[in-house]
């Protein structure tokens, strides 16, 4: 082997590492390490000066190894990664020190602090002499694609895909596509009807010769990794005696899009649904309103319509989260009644008016200057309704705590709507562990990065889109739709995809086949070999957490770029 | 105890002259704006508020539509275009018809047809008996004296007995007005001391509308203080100086000159308020109610039927000058008859007792609030 070269550089980050940790005494300590040829300082390594400074090196004094002492990998890893490779070397014989979120960020005694970097910067140097140059692999990338889900996000998610010449197997459980969309009338804020916008949308679904459209079917199945997939889908069969046709299908990718459910308006006592006749949820109303006509139990017109928001959402109780599309649909309702019944008195009684989108503030502005009566109370503070009396000119009372005047309101209703806010589907957990992602605390699948990557997961080839992500309406669905589909679309142009070179593998002579890794994979990466009776790690969903090297008996598994000896030099070096 | 909410007063209220009340989202620029919302007034937001609601009992015994004098300050800064200032000025209309027990002021106020009618009907009639009685009793060609057309004393006797009728009806409609501010509000009890203690401020806000003074222009002020006192100088003058006014043929300084200088006051101010409303010049100018045009127009005739007779007299052109009076009585018979009571004169007197009001209500708030720290006291110790 050739002898160890190491470069050191220790960033500044602005004052960010520098006010805290002795740059100086941390540079000064690293180059009397064993094989550290150079060490350095710099305002912001990860700038392009500091980038060019690393590959000058490099080049100039032929180093082998270099370790940068900065913030977490998180970030920046790929990007000194990159240098190295620019400059020749391996970029798998870099590492990096975090000396800013576990040091400078959380230190105050300057001294302790660069005692601390020192330590953390000897562990880096100790550990990147004993690193592998690891290659990263191609695989394919197969460019058909998987959609769950034949609401409005499916739909367009597919069509886009399929537009583009990717073969789509569609998957939707019921006997109709549409989804909750099919459910409404009108649209907020401009008053589209919403079957105009699915009925293009299905007829091209339906037609599009890239589109193969599975109705009464489910996901079963899905083994493989991104870019080869395999997907078993269950068709139920139409005659109730012949049996479930079940095939299995080769995609690249798969865009969840399954959705949400209504919040159940019965486990709200105070208003009454279920008890009082008309006190009915906002998926009623727009049934009421797609038959064409406004009217009570009794099939009398409503003089006085009350809608009450936030139901099941913003309260600790149910769902702390906003639902979001509420708002603006209630103020569509104050619209619809007003126009179904001319003379109806509408009131809207809600927490806070979000008129968040394109159009929303204007909308409301429209909402009150057709009298709408606004009423509003505080979270947790809920309105309650009861029967009105005999004298009264209406069917029910609704007693507010109305904030903005400060008193304590009675007001009139022959109809109440309940805004039930959305929740995540009853088999949220099914489909999350079906296609091995995760859902937050509410049952909303989680996202990879909640900005910056809002449509992919934490599994690699798996994508989500519409509400099953979080609580959001026909814009921004139909843009997550378009935006997975870009995404793959993307992908499946390279033809190729590149696979980290970290990844955990089994040495089949050490491997007992007890199988204990298997069921610990967070990932679902690892398969047994029936024949051989050997477990196998699949390399392209191995994330390298390190969970089956630890648990092997054996000792079988070893994690690439995280061996025992890298390990444990990085401990000898933080104890040092 | 919850109040009974009314979505149908808003509608009401609209034909009083409001609009666009429900646009309000209570963002409160317009009582961070107006200089009279100060505790424990919330001006003009909390009376948009009661009237969304339709909190009707509430509003009735609301003072502070009459605690604003409309600068429109609030309608300038509102940014969803409710018209606070204009809202304001429609509560006041339809406070001033449910201080009224005969219904009329409401009738006036919600058909401008009712009232014109009615100003018509009372013109014809004072104009008719007039004639009537003045052909019967002397001669047209007469202006005062014996054989004068209509004989001043006869004249100034129906004066009073009318100002005694009108009189009647507005102290039942100030006392309606204590009612329901004070006097139905059974957990305030007022000490009578307060009564006596403020009372100086119903002549005072009377006589010099110093509170209107408060608005950041002034201009309003200054024209609406010089119409008021023009208009109590010509009543004080006819009330008590008629003889004088009326003898001629020299002109006696002494009352002529308050005459002179009334009715300058009257024609400049109503002329300058209906050239504002027709180029709607000033934020008070811009909505005008039917009932804002009859009264200005009604003020107009009075003041010019009354110079025009006086001139046309000392002109020597009698006649001329009689037929023109009895057109002046036609105009103001149902201009004090009709407009003082049941209309937008009344606010002459709802506004300096909306302000005495106010204060015997701080001043009761004031002793009890001194009453419950005395209890509070000996537990301290």
């Amino acid at each position: 082997m050739e002898d160890l070269k190491i470069g050191v550089y220790v960033c500044n980050c602005g004052t960010n590492i520098a006010k805290v940790v002795d740059c100086d005494a941390t540079i000064e300590s690293a180059s009397r390490l064993p094989g550290v040829a150079i060490a350095r300082p710099y305002k912001y390594m990860c700038s392009n000066p500091g980038q060019e400074m690393i590959v000058a090196d490099i080049r100039e004094h032929g180093l082998n190894r270099v370790v940068v002492a900065a913030c977490s990998p998180r970030m920046h890893e790929p990007t000194f990664r990159k240098a190295l490779q620019q400059a020749g070397v391996n970029p798998y014989f870099l590492e990096m020190a975090n000396i800013r979120e576990q040091c400078s960020w959380v230190h105050e005694d300057g001294a302790v602090a660069t005692e601390k970097a020192k330590a953390l910067v000897k562990a880096a140097v100790l550990r990147v002499a004993r690193h592998e140059p690891l290659e990263r692999r191609s695989v394919d990338m197969c460019p058909d694609l998987l959609v769950i889900g034949g609401g409005i996000a499916g739909m367009t998610a597919a069509l886009d895909l399929a537009d583009a010449g990717s073969k789509i197997y569609l998957v939707e459980r019921a006997d109709h596509l549409g989804g909750n969309l099919a459910r409404v009338d009108l649209t907020a804020p401009y008053l589209d009807s919403a079957r105009d916008m699915l009925t293009d949308r299905m007829t091209r679904v339906v037609e599009h010769p890239n589109i193969s459209l599975l109705l009464n079917s489910e996901v079963e199945r899905l083994e493989g990794f991104v870019g080869n997939f395999q997907a078993t889908i269950a068709t139920k069969a139409r005659n109730g005696n012949a049996a479930d046709q079940v095939a299995t299908v080769d995609v690249g990718s798969v865009v969840v899009c399954t959705g949400y459910k209504e919040f159940d308006a019965s486990r709200i006592t105070h208003y009454g649904y279920g008890k009082l006749p008309n006190v009915i949820t906002s998926f009623e109303f727009e049934k009421m309103l797609r038959e064409g006509g406004v009217e009570t139990k009794e099939g009398k017109a409503p003089q006085y319509v009350a809608i009450i928001h936030c139901v099941g959402s913003r309260n600790l109780e149910f769902h702390a989260y906003c639902s979001r599309v509420c708002c603006m649909t209630a103020l569509k309702y104050a619209h619809e009644v007003k126009s179904a019944v001319p003379g109806a008195y509408v009131s809207d009684i809600y927490i806070d008016m979000h008129a968040f989108g394109k159009g929303h503030e204007d909308f409301y502005r429209r909402s009150s200057e057709v009298k709408t009566l606004f009423l509003m109370y505080a979270k947790d503070d809920y309105p309650v309704i009861r029967r009105a009396d005999a004298k009264d000119d209406c069917e029910m009372l609704i007693e507010v705590n109305e904030s903005l005047s400060g008193e304590t309101i009675e007001i009139p209703a022959d109809m109440v709507i309940l805004m039930v806010g959305m929740e995540a589907r009853d088999d949220w957990a099914d489909v999350a562990h079906l296609v091995n992602i995760s859902g937050d605390k509410d049952g909303w699948f989680i996202e990879s990065h909640p900005k910056l990557d809002p449509v992919a997961t934490t599994t690699d080839g798996i994508y989500i889109a519409g509400a099953c992500q979080a609580p959001k309406d026909i814009p921004d669905s139909v843009a997550q739709a378009r935006a997975a589909a870009a995404r793959i679309l993307g992908r499946i142009a390279k033809g190729k995809l590149e696979i980290d070179a970290v990844f955990a593998e089994v040495d089949e002579d050490k491997c007992s086949g007890c199988r204990m890794c298997n069921e610990l994979c967070p990932y679902t990466a690892i398969e047994f070999d029936a024949e051989k009776k050997r477990s196998h790690i699949i390399s392209a969903l191995c994330k390298a957490c390190g969970a089956c090297v630890a648990a092997c008996p054996s000792g079988a598994i070893a994690a690439r770029h995280f061996t025992d000896a890298q390990i444990f030099a990085q401990i000898e070096g933080v104890l040092a | 105890m919850a109040i009974r909410a009314n979505p149908k007063l808003i509608e009401e209220l609209e034909t009083y002259g409001a609009q666009d009340v429900s646009k309000c989202y209570h963002c409160g620029n317009c009582s961070a704006t107006c200089p009279f919302s100060q505790d424990p007034y919330i001006l003009p937001r909390r009376s948009m508020r009661s009237l969304q609601m339709g909190l009707e009992r509430k509003l009735e015994g609301d003072l502070e539509p009459w605690l604003c004098y409309y600068c429109g300050e609030c309608s300038q800064e509102c940014p969803r275009d409710a018209e606070p200032g204009e809202t304001m000025m429609s509560l006041r209309r339809w406070l001033t018809s449910r201080y009224d027990f005969t219904g009329i002021s409401k009738l006036f106020y919600r058909s401008w047809r009712i009232e014109l009618a009615a100003i018509l009907l009372v013109a014809m009639l004072t104009g008719l008996g007039f004639f009537l009685f003045g052909l019967s009793q002397g001669n047209i060609h007469h202006y005062d004296g014996v054989n004068a057309f209509l004989p001043g004393e006869k004249i100034h006797f129906f004066d009073w007995g009318l100002a005694i009728v009108l009189l009647v009806l507005l102290l039942t409609n100030c006392a309606r007005m204590w009612w329901f501010t004070i006097g139905r509000d059974k957990s305030k009890r007022v000490p009578l001391t307060a009564y006596i203690k403020s009372a100086y401020l119903l002549p005072m806000h009377f006589m010099t509308q110093m509170r209107y003074a408060k608005c950041e222009r002034k201009r309003p002020w200054v024209i609406h203080l010089i119409l008021m006192l023009s208009y109590v100088t010509m009543l004080i003058l006819i009330m008590f100086f008629v003889k004088r006014m009326a003898a001629g043929p020299a002109i006696d300084w002494r009352v002529h000159a308050f005459g002179l200088a009334a009715t300058v006051g009257l024609l400049g101010t109503t002329i300058f308020a209906v050239r504002g409303r027709i180029k709607k010049t000033e934020n008070h100018y811009k909505h005008s109610h039917e009932t804002d045009w009859m009264f200005l127009i009604l003020l107009i005739v009075v003041a010019g039927t009354g110079i025009l007779q006086f001139i046309l007299h000392r002109s020597g052109l009698d006649m001329a000058a009689n037929i023109t009076y009895v057109v002046h009585l036609m105009s103001v018979v149902p201009m004090l008859g009709l407009e003082v009571p049941f209309s937008k004169w009344s606010h002459l007197a709802y506004r300096p007792l909306a302000m005495y009001f106010a204060e015997i209500k701080a001043e009761a708030a004031r002793a009890e609030a001194r009453a419950s720290q005395g209890v509070r006291a000996p537990q301290a110790a």
